[in-house]
């Protein structure tokens, strides 16, 4: 709907949506993660009391309340914990026209000890099971951020 | 812990559309439970408010809440939790001396924004949100996943459990008209659309407006206003953490905390036999069974057998009708009326002994539990 206020304003209102941008800053070691993106490079850390290894990476393991500043190079390759496929739009903000099946997967690489929320790609929805082997798919234009993972695949086959 | 009671309370008929404005849900709410308990807005010494600023389109939102809300010239807050949260710190506020008189509510219209697509910005900006994969409706489906794959149960129970929840809802006449199916099968819920596998529509509960309000006293003023006080004899509040991929997701380790510290205070040893109505806050009929479970109410992937019982969400739980800040705090006030013998139509009978509880965050992330006892 468009209100003329006057000659010169047009307001345009937007049924149910507001707009609300905000920065972040992400941090140094989610610094280090997004610049290891950049080389196609999953950094991982690790708690300096208990050794849990976390992916995507934080300064400080919530249960030992310990330091976890020391970085760790981790493979491409994981394992898929949890998955749910889905058609439905996830955000009327960003995937307004995605009617195709999205496949939201938990996936926790090799040496970590958590699992991240990523696409899984490259497979038809009927052959997803709990503890398949996956490797990422890095995006075709690089840019240290993470749409950089593009999604995880099934390695060999299914 | 010093005795605190519930004393009045009141529930705006939720609607997907209400058609009033927020303040006049509100101020329905507040001027009810006032009149159920028979006091006076002076009465009151403090009033907290349940909402949120991103539900609400505006910053500090509470500040045109004060005259609907009760708080005009008192003492006023507002919690960004869910409503029964909001509970505790006027329980607190009563605890601390300092108060005597509180009053509690929780407000959202959910009709007047996208709540699945808002909940993005719940989401952990460095990762979660740019990815953007991650609503009520995905972590509900990998919460079922985990549910179901932990203790070889089937879509099949999980449909049982919204069947049976809602054709309480039917019974509820606070429920939408939405959820009051009393001739729904499991086949219809297994039909349902899919949001996000294995969860279907029918699995989880309908957005909606609404307003709840109650008023919480000491002992010494609880007698004096009403003869079926209702007593808050136990509380526990635990937080896991943010990351669903750190999570075991068929179970809930914060309510199995907060459960046992609530359980604690009040004295309770054996909830199996010792709670008769358990008003619970989940946010998907599978998630109901996890938080009855992890509340001690029957054994890890034996949720199910409650629906026999009768004793889980007598009022149809969520599925009732979802109102985001108010749920937990309905869910209480449905455990109050199971006590107070006045759960018309879904009344069971003998309840003296409830728990209720309320939430935030993707999965149950953080769960607070009240146990609620009648007579002295």
């Amino acid at each position: 709907m468009t209100l003329n206020l006057d000659d010169e304003q047009d307001v345009t209102i937007t049924k149910g949506m507001v707009r609300a941008e905000f920065n972040f800053w992400v941090g140094i070691v989610m610094d280090k993660f997004y610049d290891g993106l950049q080389e196609k490079k999953f950094i991982g850390t690790k708690c300096s009391k208990c050794g849990k290894v976390f992916l995507p990476p934080r300064n400080r393991c919530g249960d030992c309340f310990a330091k976890a500043e020391d970085f760790i190079d981790l493979p491409e390759t994981g394992i898929l914990k949890n998955f749910t496929v889905t058609n439905i739009k996830i955000s009327e903000r960003k995937s307004r026209n995605v009617k195709k099946d999205q496949i939201v997967g938990l996936v926790q690489i090799d040496g970590a000890d958590t699992a991240m929320i990523v696409p899984v790609l490259n497979i038809n929805p009927e052959d997803l099971k709990t503890g398949m082997k996956l490797k990422v798919v890095w995006a075709k234009n690089i840019k240290g951020h993470p749409d950089d993972i593009a999604g995880f695949e099934p390695i060999g086959g299914v | 812990m010093d005795k605190v009671a519930i004393v009045g309370f009141y529930q705006v008929k939720p609607g997907l559309d209400i058609m009033m404005s927020p303040y006049e849900m509100l101020f329905e709410a507040t001027r009810g439970a006032l009149d159920h308990a028979g006091l006076k807005r002076d009465d009151l010494s403090t009033v907290i408010g349940c909402n949120n600023d991103y539900y609400d389109g505006k910053t500090i939102s509470n500040c045109f809440k004060v005259e609907a809300g009760g708080a005009y010239m008192k003492d006023e807050s507002k919690v960004e939790m869910d409503g029964a949260h909001a509970v505790m710190y006027g329980l607190m506020r009563i605890l601390s001396g300092n108060h005597k008189l509180a009053m509690v509510y929780g407000i959202s219209t959910p009709s007047c924004f996208p709540y699945e697509s808002v909940r993005i910005l719940e989401t952990d900006p460095t990762f979660d949100r740019p990815i953007n994969l991650l609503n009520g409706y995905t972590a509900g489906g990998m919460q079922m996943r985990a549910y179901l794959n932990a203790f070889g149960l089937s879509e099949e129970d999980i449909a049982k459990v919204a069947v049976y929840n809602l054709k309480n809802a039917a019974k509820n006449p606070l429920a939408i008209p939405e959820a009051q199916k009393s001739n729904i099968t499991v086949d219809e819920v297994l039909n349902s659309e899919i949001l996000s596998t294995p969860l279907r529509k029918l699995m989880y509960p309908i957005l909606c407006d609404g307003v709840t309000a109650l008023i919480l006293a000491p002992e010494r003023q609880a007698r004096k206003i009403t003869d079926k006080p209702v007593w808050i004899t136990g509380v526990g509040h635990f937080n896991d953490t943010y990351y669903l991929g750190d999570r075991d997701l068929s179970t809930s380790s914060s309510m199995e905390k907060a459960a046992e510290k609530a359980y604690k205070i009040a004295g309770i040893n054996d909830p199996k036999s010792e709670i008769n109505v358990a008003e619970l806050f989940g946010h998907t009929a599978c998630e109901d069974l996890i938080l009855a479970e992890a509340a001690g109410l029957a054994d890890k992937g034996k949720g199910l057998s409650l629906i026999d019982t009768g004793k889980l969400n007598p009022s149809g739980g969520t599925m009732a009708g979802y109102t985001p800040s108010v749920n937990g705090l309905t869910r209480i006030v449905e455990a109050v009326k199971q006590i107070r013998g006045e759960a018309e139509g879904y009344q069971i009978s003998g309840a003296n002994k409830a728990i209720a509880s309320g939430q935030v965050g993707f999965c149950a992330q953080n769960n607070i539990i009240y146990v609620l006892e009648g007579g002295e």
